[in-house]
């Protein structure tokens, strides 16, 4: 099976799991997007961006303050919570989960998808 | 003089820090730029590229640094150069009093480019502007009259540097400063005849 099969496939996965995401996504942390399931039409590309610099930001502001490296960041809006996860360092993956979605089993789940995802790339 | 500049022990007192913007297409300089020139540890957002850019490393968010100059602090933005992260060029240009648009003198083929994004932000913000043509170490590069004749902007507002020594860095800083003066100046003046004022765009409209 191909790398992008791969991550189509953990991805995919991770949304049957959880069927209430609204979305997930693997980029490179640079920005450019690998693979997505994004369910109300936004620009993969587009989403991909901005999940590489919240990461980087993140992951720039977790060692200043010596928080050691970063794992995840959040964006909280009254709607949707986003979620993203350091994916090894070549990757990040993001999930767009809608307010009051259980977090504890996005965190598990997801979690388990960026490891895997992290090995795949 | 005391070249560290600490906004909290300042702040209310001394001279409100001006905040500038470096932008421009991917390997111009911009993170070398702000380097050179911060006089504080530089936050800055690298991670690998995965593209061939010519470079490992590529910046995702912003670099973020600061200087006194004169007596005048500054806060330097530099930002991501790729289109993909043009939202960073909104966010980063908010509220900046001037703006450093670098371009490779080695790289005509991105010219085009650089245009671009000194045209989306020119058309949010109303900001001053130099063109800093950079890598000037190199034998093959273009002047900075010939760029300015491509920008279509006078000599005046185009200069040659090389972004990797803080003395060229520092003197295109001073070249910007001048030309943010003169706008504050010209700006306060034409603010009075409401039908010459440029309308400045608010952000957030796509």
């Amino acid at each position: 099976m191909s790398k992008q099969e791969t991550l189509y496939q953990a991805i995919n996965q991770l949304r049957a799991s959880i069927p209430e995401l609204r979305g997930a996504i693997v980029a490179s942390s640079d920005g450019l997007a690998i693979a997505h399931s994004l369910s109300n039409g936004e620009d993969p590309n587009r989403v991909a961006a901005m999940a590489a610099t919240a990461l980087g930001l993140g992951k720039r502001i977790s060692e200043s303050l010596n928080a050691g490296s970063l794992t995840e960041t959040s964006v909280s809006g009254t709607n949707a919570q986003i979620y993203l996860y350091a994916a090894g360092q070549k990757g990040v993956l993001a999930i767009v989960a809608p307010a009051g979605a259980n977090i504890g089993l996005i965190h598990m789940e997801a979690r388990e998808t960026a490891k895997a995802v992290a090995s795949i790339l | 003089m005391n070249p560290l500049y600490d906004p909290i022990a300042s702040f209310g007192t001394g001279p409100k820090p001006l905040k500038l913007v470096v932008a421009g297409p991917v390997g111009a300089g911009k993170t070398s730029f702000v380097r050179s020139l911060s006089e504080t540890e530089v936050v800055g957002t690298d991670e690998l590229a995965t593209e061939d850019i010519g470079k490992t490393f590529t910046t995702v968010a912003m670099d973020f640094g600061t200087l006194v100059l004169d007596g005048q602090p500054i806060f330097l933005f530099g930002t991501p150069g790729q289109d993909r992260f043009d939202f960073m060029w909104e966010v980063l240009c908010e509220g900046a009093l001037g703006l450093v648009l670098l371009v490779a003198g080695d790289k005509p083929s991105e010219f085009s480019q650089a245009r671009r994004i000194l045209e989306f932000i020119t058309s949010r913000i109303s900001v001053p502007f130099i063109v800093g043509v950079t890598r000037q170490d190199l034998p093959k590069v273009w002047s900075s009259e010939d760029v300015a004749e491509y920008f279509g902007l006078p000599t005046a507002q185009v200069v040659s540097l090389n972004a990797t020594r803080s003395t060229s860095s520092i003197f295109t800083l001073i070249h910007l400063l001048e030309l943010v003066g003169a706008y504050q100046l010209s700006e306060s003046f034409v603010s009075s005849d409401a039908g010459l004022a440029e309308p400045q765009n608010g952000f957030g409209q796509q």
